[in-house]
């Protein structure tokens, strides 16, 4: 299967003290990829990077099998892009925005824009300038999606809407995922959203990428293990240890790679395991950012 | 794609554009009522008819170059408030788009220069002229076009530049407005100002056509 998204040795540097390195993104085609990490991660900036809007200072980007910057116009042309501000004309009225953004896109979809605009009910004659939080964020999305765009980037898409505005968003864009092989590339901080829509997740943090993985790996892969007798020496383990922390009784490790089988490592050296725990996309990616911190953070 | 381009681009300037069109058409008909009406007139009258149209004439470089700052500041606001996010967002190449919205700036400034050539045949014909005088609707058309169009495409240039070239234009206009104050200081006769002045707007400058004869009625 072919990337939708591919960045190799990515660098950029924002001022002393925002820096994005090596870093490295895969997002194969027909993924719903979650672009994890807390405020200020980057997140927004590799958003830009990938759309060719900032240069990086070294590493490539290629995106639906084209390169960035040189094939923009034609990358463009197939990408659905929601920036994490609204960015259309104010002064526009909703109709006028549709009409304004069609004409750039031969395939614009002006039935299921029209449709959508009724199903969200966003004023047609409004003035940009005059639309609630929500109404913008609903008319930012029809648009994209009536692009029919074979990618879809998406920079915090939901943030600070209503959680009633929020579902009509996401559930517009998993419908418009079910129908077709498009790709997915949002990024949001909102942990518990992306866990229900995503099927890969990458995790940013200090401009790096922490992890990146399917969703499936990182719900079942991480686990907390909750020990009433600690290994002597840990050594050499089958799993990746993200944590280690003293807790009443023993101690609670998050590790990363589980696989049941596993358990049977702790028996051999010597520890007694109380309770294996799921962590949520929440936990987990705390956890991963702890580790990827260090003690220090 | 041209035309939503333009279409955006006239609601976002209309209100500045409408009224600039309207002082525009209104430019020589002030200028001959100014003057009242020329073959009653006596020779004195006719004096002064001419100087009221002069005085009207000399506005028309300033009307040309709002008109110009507008179109040229307004073409671009939309964007520099959204950071130009959505311009870069859109797939089209750079050079192609910024030239698209330049050429439908560049529509929108034709429009009050429009409303000044239908002034200036509304004021041409509603005079009986004296012999030797002519009037130039169509040459004072052209003028105040190339002029609004100048200046728009200064404008324009300028508010798409990079960070870097705006201080640098700023940078040099700030140094020219510093020398003549230290010159001042020290007792020199020599404006740095006044003598830039001149030379954008003798011709090669870029502004020569700012200056010139504007007069509707000439001989």
């Amino acid at each position: 299967m072919s990337n939708a998204i591919e960045t190799q040795g990515l660098r950029y540097r924002a001022g002393k003290d925002f820096e994005l390195r090596d870093l490295a993104v895969t997002v194969r085609e027909g993924a719903i990829y979650g672009f994890l990490g807390p405020n200020g991660a980057g997140k927004t900036t590799t958003v830009q990077l990938i759309l060719g809007q900032l240069r990086p200072q070294s590493g490539t980007i290629s995106v639906l099998g084209r390169r960035v910057p040189q094939d923009l116009p034609a990358i463009l042309a197939e990408t659905g892009y929601v920036p994490e501000r609204p960015h259309l004309y104010p002064y526009l009225s909703v109709v006028e925005a549709i009409r304004y953004h069609a004409a750039f896109y031969p395939d614009f979809d002006r039935a299921y824009a029209d449709q959508m605009l009724g199903t969200f009910e966003v004023p047609r004659e409004r003035r940009l300038a005059r639309l609630s939080k929500g109404e913008m964020g609903k008319l930012h999305m029809l648009l994209v999606l009536a692009q029919r765009p074979r990618l879809l980037v998406l920079d915090e898409p939901t943030d600070g809407l209503d959680p009633v505005v929020r579902r009509d968003v996401l559930s517009a864009l998993l419908d418009f995922c079910s129908r077709g092989a498009a790709t997915v590339f949002i990024s949001s901080h909102l942990v518990h959203e992306l866990e229900r829509i995503c099927d890969w997740v990458g995790l940013l943090d200090r401009g790096r990428l922490v992890a990146e993985l399917p969703m499936e790996a990182f719900k079942n892969g991480i686990k907390r293990i909750r020990l009433t007798r600690v290994p002597a020496a840990a050594g050499a383990t089958p799993f990746e240890v993200v944590s280690r922390g003293a807790e009443a009784g023993g101690e609670a490790w998050v590790v990363r790679g589980w696989e049941p089988a596993m358990a049977q490592w702790f028996q051999g050296a010597g520890a007694e395991v109380r309770a294996i725990e799921d962590l949520d996309l929440e936990d987990g990616f705390v956890e991963l950012l702890r580790a990827a911190r260090g003690p220090a953070a | 794609m041209f035309r939503q381009i333009l279409s955006a681009q006239w609601l976002a300037s209309r209100l500045a554009v409408v009224l600039l069109g309207v002082l525009a058409f209104a430019a020589p008909l002030l200028s001959v009522f100014w003057g009242g009406d020329l073959p009653s007139a006596g020779s004195d009258h006719v004096a002064y008819w001419l100087q009221g149209s002069e005085r009207i004439a000399a506005l028309l470089p300033y009307l040309a170059l709002l008109i110009g700052v507008a179109a040229g500041f307004l073409a671009w606001s939309p964007d520099h408030a959204g950071r130009h996010v959505y311009a870069l967002s859109l797939p089209v190449s750079r050079p192609r788009f910024v030239a698209l919205r330049f050429a439908a700036g560049a529509a929108i400034v034709t429009a009050p220069a429009l409303a000044l050539f239908a002034g200036a045949i509304v004021a041409s014909l509603s005079v009986s002229l004296p012999e030797g005088l002519h009037a130039y609707p169509v040459q004072l058309t052209i003028r105040f076009l190339l002029a609004s169009l100048t200046i728009y495409a200064i404008i324009f240039a300028l508010s798409i530049a990079t960070k870097r070239a705006q201080l640098l234009t700023a940078g040099v206009l700030g140094g020219v407005v510093f020398a003549d104050v230290l010159l001042a200081a020290w007792g020199v006769q020599f404006s740095v100002t006044a003598e830039t002045l001149v030379l954008l707007t003798t011709w090669p400058g870029p502004l020569s056509i700012l200056a010139g004869v504007w007069t509707l009625f000439d001989v």
